[in-house]
């Protein structure tokens, strides 16, 4: 009789993100600190996504508790500081913002171990992680290439962000490579964090200017999504599948999974092998891939997709191998050699094709 | 669709929701109260509004429950100021994080999840007609609402009693109270005249024109609508301008940076608000027609002497 | 309406003593039994979310630090905008002063990033304080020279001016050796206000005495000075302050300015203080909790250093309700909004007695 009720109780704690005393004094403690409230899709869903892989890979020698809507700026750090005061073991940061108030704690508290997300600084006990995203995107950049008919391609992107860039990037040369008539890309810099409104008119105003594929990158909100499927142009989109909000304009969309970093950080912690270094995952570690391929994409063109993503699997392709030229005729990439992890992450140039600019 | 039938189009559907709300804090406004949480009032709405239509798909419905709820909301704003004589700023904003908080809670398994929105009427022959047929005739049935509500209340200011009443209560309630006219009954359904276009406004945001909830997806646009009031000098048709030419100013940032144009984005963005400044400065130079239009007791509580 | 009450409100010849006791008191009973219902709801425990709330941020060091850091900001923007308020000027954009002025200081740091000058802060105090002026003169301008409400210039430029952060943080200021990511190089150690009482985890620093200082001038200005009582009177009565001779452009241009100033210092305060460095986002909207300090707070210098102190207390409880009693994220949105209404509705007894209407007849012809 005890044994089920343990586990439902458990369960639920879990499912909760309950701190509770009920959960042996004994378990691993981690905390989660996400930076939004968590939907059904996109980044935050992700990391939680990627906390409960925690919870169900280490069942109750974990004890979790999850704390959503932290956003950047100073009050972050009271969140991290009052879970660090409490004894948690283990804190995963969910946003970039957090990065510097992240490493003061770290500092500030040399036994616990910090896992942030997307930033670029390590410390003994402050380890980075971040996903090859852009290896997803030349996928389905292929596909938005062999789907589209006016060979005109629209991106809706929040902010120009590096790593925001090197998606854009990827996607339009995924895009080039299977198709050799297409115009310039269009991109609308939404320069905001978060507007469904402003995202749906985004996506609109592409159609408007002839794109049948739009990409939503980093929207923070399926609207855009949803209204391709309204305005009957197909749509790609990052982070999550977006399947369910546009059933028949789906194309593609480069899925995410931060399960193994995070059960992987996880694991060394508790044993005490904690290492502050970085880790940067793409499609060879099982973190990105590309899903929710649309049924409209012919046999051929899917099995290219997804025998390119075995390519990049391997080590035989890299998105950005050169030779590349950037949007002002300059050369990027020479060619027969690629670019290091250090320039993707902090791409800061557009490729041939892209109708926009970065500011500098 | 080309670029400029997206943007006078859109405009229609962009300013719906800044204009319903607009309208009803105008004739609040009118009656001399300043109501600042229409933000607060739209995101209830906006969030109870999308789970009934969630759950029941019916949009009618999802509009009458959103419009009371946000109508609820005001009737907590006008006890704070009529009952409790509490500051009118300080009230709005109470109120407002009240309804942006309650929103959020309410609604916080609901997180960007989406809708089906309301299908545009064609109406036969004027429909097709090329440039204007997608311009002015295809539209949701909300949008021609909103704009016979502005004309009723263009009519209703101008030339009717009730009209005449709210303006003498904003203009000079002593004297209001002194004709024998309640100011603070007048004032109180005003109020929650207000909260319930405040609540069409929410439920067009989430229902028709994202259709999706997620926290914080008014994204400022209550603050639009209590600046169009100014901006329309308290006139229900040069508030109706006003939030056409906003909504146009918005698209017109998206069609630029799609067009290819290369001007810094930030610069696009700043636009409408840039655009907003100086038209208001154009249209407040002529003093005498400001003070002429504007709620001589705006912001000021009124306590019955006798 | 006013027959349907079945009382009469009327005013005190003072304001109440006793109702500086009773106010917060009837509000925090208000607040709590409302809570109680709101937490039960929410299937968490009552008791322990209002420990949070109120308890809590007094358990330690770095909470009554934190305390501090918090209102700090949210006392200066409250005394420059009372100012105004009381003049009946609606400064409704000191989130945008505060960018503004944090933009114009983070260039000194930003230029000499390994200067060790003495002169660094004080310059980028002044730099604050003058960008965070003149992006509120904008306003002032507009209002006295086309008389376009500051409400929506300054709502309008509080836009603006996150456009022009954002272009700044992400384009030219952007740190070279940041991998492009979108804030500045850390500040010195110069450029940083020094830390109060020690302490690693300790925020707390020297800009609370800018907030001390600020509120005595406040205070002093208010109830001493000639200007103050003018600004008061431009306010009321327009036609009795030109008549006085007084010029109600110049209480716009003073109330727009000083209320920029704040405005900058807290920028200041905040990129030479708990942040660091200049990034896209630097306010948790204390332009607008400013607003709402200033009014709890009764647009009185003394109040709103109490009104700043308790809404500091309360945003370092909700931190701990969400940690402590697991609560949803935007409950503690909602628990700010109930207190704000009941103070707001309890207010009321400070400057107004509640009797009976027979009461009433009867004190009318005592």
């Amino acid at each position: 009789m005890k044994t089920p009720l343990k586990v439902i109780l458990t369960a639920a704690m879990l499912s909760m993100g309950a701190l509770s005393a009920a959960i042996a004094d004994d378990a691993f403690k981690i905390g989660f600190i996400v930076p939004n409230p968590i939907g059904d899709v996109g980044w935050d869903h992700e990391l939680d996504r990627g906390r409960q892989a925690v919870a169900e890979h280490f069942g109750d020698k974990v004890s979790i508790q999850a704390i959503d809507s932290v956003g950047e700026g100073p009050d972050s750090t009271r969140v991290m500081n009052k879970m660090a005061s409490q004894g948690v073991d283990m804190i995963f940061l969910g946003s970039f913002g957090h990065m510097n108030d992240g490493l003061k704690l770290a500092k500030q508290y040399p036994d616990l171990a910090v896992v942030h997300a997307g930033g670029y600084q390590q410390a003994d006990n402050f380890a980075t992680y971040a996903v090859r995203h852009y290896e997803g995107a030349y996928l389905a950049g292929m596909a938005a290439g062999y789907a589209t008919k006016s060979n005109t391609l629209g991106v809706i992107a929040a902010f120009p962000l590096p790593e925001v860039v090197g998606i854009m990037n990827a996607y339009v040369l995924g895009a080039q490579s299977v198709n050799p008539n297409l115009n310039d890309v269009k991109v609308i810099w939404m320069n905001s964090w978060f507007d469904p409104a402003k995202n749906k008119a985004s996506a609109e105003s592409l159609v408007s200017q002839g794109a049948d594929v739009v990409f939503s990158l980093f929207p923070g909100t399926p609207s855009a999504v949803a209204a391709s499927e309204e305005l009957g142009v197909y749509t790609t989109v990052t982070l999550s599948d977006n399947s369910a909000f546009a059933p028949t304009r789906h194309l593609a969309a480069i899925q995410v999974d931060f399960g193994p970093i995070m059960i992987a950080k996880v694991q060394e912690a508790m044993d005490g092998k904690f290492v502050g270094n970085d880790t940067f995952a793409g499609i060879g570690e099982n973190s990105v891939s590309v899903a929710g391929l649309s049924k409209d994409l012919s046999e051929e063109q899917k099995s290219a997709i997804l025998a390119k993503q075995d390519e990049i699997r391997s080590g035989g392709f890299h998105p950005f191998q050169g030779p590349i030229t950037d949007n002002k005729g300059k050369e990027a990439v020479a060619a027969g050699s690629k670019l290091d992890d250090g320039a993707v992450k902090g791409m800061n140039f557009l490729v041939q094709g892209i109708d926009t600019s970065l500011p500098n | 669709m080309d670029t400029f039938v997206f943007v006078f189009a859109g405009a229609f559907a962009t300013a719906t929701p800044l204009l319903l709300a607009a309208m009803g804090e105008l004739v609040v406004e009118r009656t001399g109260v300043l109501n600042l949480s229409v933000e607060g009032m739209m995101a209830i709405s906006a969030a109870i509004a999308f789970m009934v239509v969630y759950t029941t798909g019916s949009h009618s419905l999802g509009f009458l429950i959103g419009a009371v709820s946000a109508a609820a909301l005001s009737v907590i704003f006008a006890v704070l100021v009529l009952v409790f004589l509490a500051n009118q700023v300080a009230a709005g904003l109470a109120v407002g994080i009240l309804g942006l908080g309650l929103s959020a809670l309410l609604a916080r398994s609901f997180e960007s999840e989406t809708l089906i929105p309301l299908r545009d009427i064609n109406l036969p022959v004027l429909s097709d007609l090329p440039v204007v047929g997608p311009i002015l005739f295809t539209h949701d049935p909300v949008v021609y609402l909103t704009i016979a509500i502005g004309l009723v209340l263009a009519w209703m200011f101008t030339k009717t009693r009730l009209g005449l009443i709210l303006r003498v209560v904003g203009e000079n309630p002593e004297a209001a109270h002194n004709l024998g006219f309640s100011v603070l009954r007048t004032r109180f359904w005003a109020i929650v005249f207000g909260g319930c276009m405040a609540g069409l406004a929410g439920a067009y945001a989430s229902t028709v024109l994202t259709p999706v909830w997620s926290q914080g997806m008014i994204a400022g646009r209550g603050w639009i609508a209590v600046a169009l009031v100014v901006f329309g000098t308290w006139k229900p048709l040069r508030v109706m301008f006003g939030a056409y030419f906003f909504g146009a100013a918005l698209l017109a940032e998206l069609a630029v940076q799609s067009l290819g144009i290369d001007i810094p984005s930030q610069i696009m963005s700043s636009m409408p608000y840039a655009l907003t400044i100086l038209v208001l400065a154009a249209v407040s130079k002529d003093t005498v027609r400001i003070r002429l239009n504007a709620p001589v007791s705006l912001g000021e509580n009124y306590r019955p002497s006798a | 309406m006013g027959d349907l009450i079945p009382w009469r409100i009327v005013p005190r010849e003072h304001a109440s003593r006793q109702a500086v006791i009773l106010v917060p008191a009837m509000t925090i009973v208000l607040t709590i039994l409302c809570s109680i219902v709101l937490f039960t709801a929410l299937g968490a425990s009552p008791g322990l979310a209002l420990y949070a709330f109120f308890v809590d941020p007094f358990s330690s060091a770095y909470s009554i630090s934190e305390i501090l850091v918090k209102a700090s900001p949210l006392i200066l923007i409250a005394q420059g905008l009372a100012i105004g308020f009381r003049a009946k000027v609606w400064n409704i954009g000191a989130e945008g002063q505060l960018i503004i002025g944090a933009i114009s200081a983070s260039l000194i740091p930003i230029t000499w990033p390994q200067s060790t000058s003495v002169l660094m802060l004080p310059a980028m105090i002044l730099m604050g304080v003058v960008a965070g002026m003149a992006w509120a003169s904008i306003a002032a301008f507009f209002r006295t020279r086309y008389n376009a409400s500051e409400i929506i210039v300054t709502l309008m430029l509080n836009q603006i001016a996150f456009q022009i952060l954002y272009y700044l943080v992400t384009g030219p200021l952007r740190d070279p050796r940041g991998y492009n990511f979108p804030q500045s190089v850390p500040f010195p150690d110069a450029a940083l206000y020094p830390t109060l009482f020690g302490g690693a985890d300790i925020r707390a620093n020297l800009s609370l005495a800018i907030t001390i200082a600020a509120s005595f001038a406040a205070w002093l200005y208010v109830s001493r000075s000639f200007s103050g009582f003018r600004l008061l009177v431009g306010g009321i009565a327009p036609a009795a302050a030109r008549y006085a001779g007084f010029s109600q452009k110049r209480a716009i241009w003073i109330s727009l300015l000083v209320g920029g100033a704040a405005a900058g210092l807290v920028g200041v305060g905040e990129i030479a203080g708990p942040i660091g460095k200049l990034q896209p986002i630097l306010s948790p909207g204390y332009g607008f909790a400013g607003i709402i300090v200033a009014f709890l707070g009764g647009l009185n210098p003394i109040g709103i250093v109490f009104a700043g102190l308790f809404m500091a207390v309360i945003y370092v409880g909700s931190d701990s309700a969400l940690l402590l009693a697991d609560i949803p994220s935007s409950a503690p949105i909602v628990f700010q909004g109930f207190i704000l209404v009941f103070y707001l509705a309890a207010s009321l007894l400070i400057h107004y007695e509640i009797r009976g209407k027979a009461a009433v007849k009867s004190g009318g012809a005592a």
